[in-house]
């Protein structure tokens, strides 16, 4: 089972991820004016929410991570030296 | 950046084809980085020269593709059991699972002569190819994976299908395939 959290600090409520959903998993909590989780159920974690999100707020747990052998080591390796 | 190359100088035997392929993971890692920038730079020169011609190209390899993947699959008309077969022939590159939202009962609805299916792809070679050129979804490329679905239909079920592009995201793509009876 999908777990997300949504760290409050880090969430500017812009709401891009509720537009962004199409399965309507946030909305937006009008009084604190930050994204909060609605339907977890229905999150198929293509991660959609994560790209847009200007602030990394969320975090999902327990989810099928693709493969991502696009990333080309080399070039990690010397980011790991420079960072 | 200097980069050494080295050469691998050796006797070539006809009977040790294929045992030794003449490279390590990481020669195999290049490879496929430059294919993935190769076909990432196919992708959007056709889509320069051909406009939107670039998807039915694409479609038709894609098409071919999933015919030839599906032909040692058991036909059967039942789309349940035909997606758990594709799911084991097209695992590794393209791994996918029905998927249905919280409040629907099964993952098929029939429409009318239509049955439908959400397919939900996780792991993709396309995906992985247009973020490795910087592409973006959506574009012929998806198209691969149209044509790959709809020719292993074809192949497993003997009838016509369509996939719908729903939702694309950088984990995982949302697609809807649906079957069309008695439409040979």
């Amino acid at each position: 089972m999908v777990e997300i959290e949504i760290d409050e600090d880090a969430c500017v409520g812009c709401g891009s991820c509720v537009d962004d959903c199409p399965n309507d998993v946030y909305q937006m909590n009008e009084e604190k004016w930050k994204t909060e989780v609605v339907k977890v159920e229905d999150c198929m974690a293509c991660l959609s929410c994560h790209e847009i999100c200007p602030a990394q707020a969320m975090e999902h747990r327990d989810i099928h991570v693709a493969k991502r052998l696009y990333i080309d080591r080399k070039v990690n390796d010397v980011l790991d030296k420079i960072i | 950046m200097d980069m050494e190359i080295e050469e691998i100088r050796g006797t070539f035997r006809p009977e040790l084809i294929p045992k030794e392929t003449g490279g390590d993971i990481e020669d195999y890692e290049e490879a496929l980085h430059v294919l993935m920038k190769f076909v990432g730079s196919m992708s959007s020169a056709l889509e320069q020269v051909s406009g939107r011609g670039a998807n039915a190209i694409v479609y038709q390899a894609g098409k071919r593709m999933g015919h030839d993947a599906a032909k040692m699959m058991e036909k059967t008309d039942n789309l349940e059991q035909a997606m758990k077969e594709m799911g084991e022939v097209l695992g590794v590159e393209f791994y996918f699972e029905m998927w249905k939202p919280s409040d629907q009962e099964g993952y098929t609805i029939e429409k009318g002569n239509e049955t439908v299916v959400k397919l939900l792809f996780m792991d993709c070679v396309v995906r992985q190819t247009l973020r490795r050129t910087g592409l973006p979804q959506k574009g012929p490329l998806c198209y691969l994976l149209y044509g790959y679905m709809v020719g292993a239909v074809e192949e497993v079920m003997s009838i016509k299908g369509k996939l719908d592009i729903d939702h694309v995201g950088p984990n995982a793509c949302l697609k809807t395939l649906t079957i069309k009876w008695g439409g040979k």
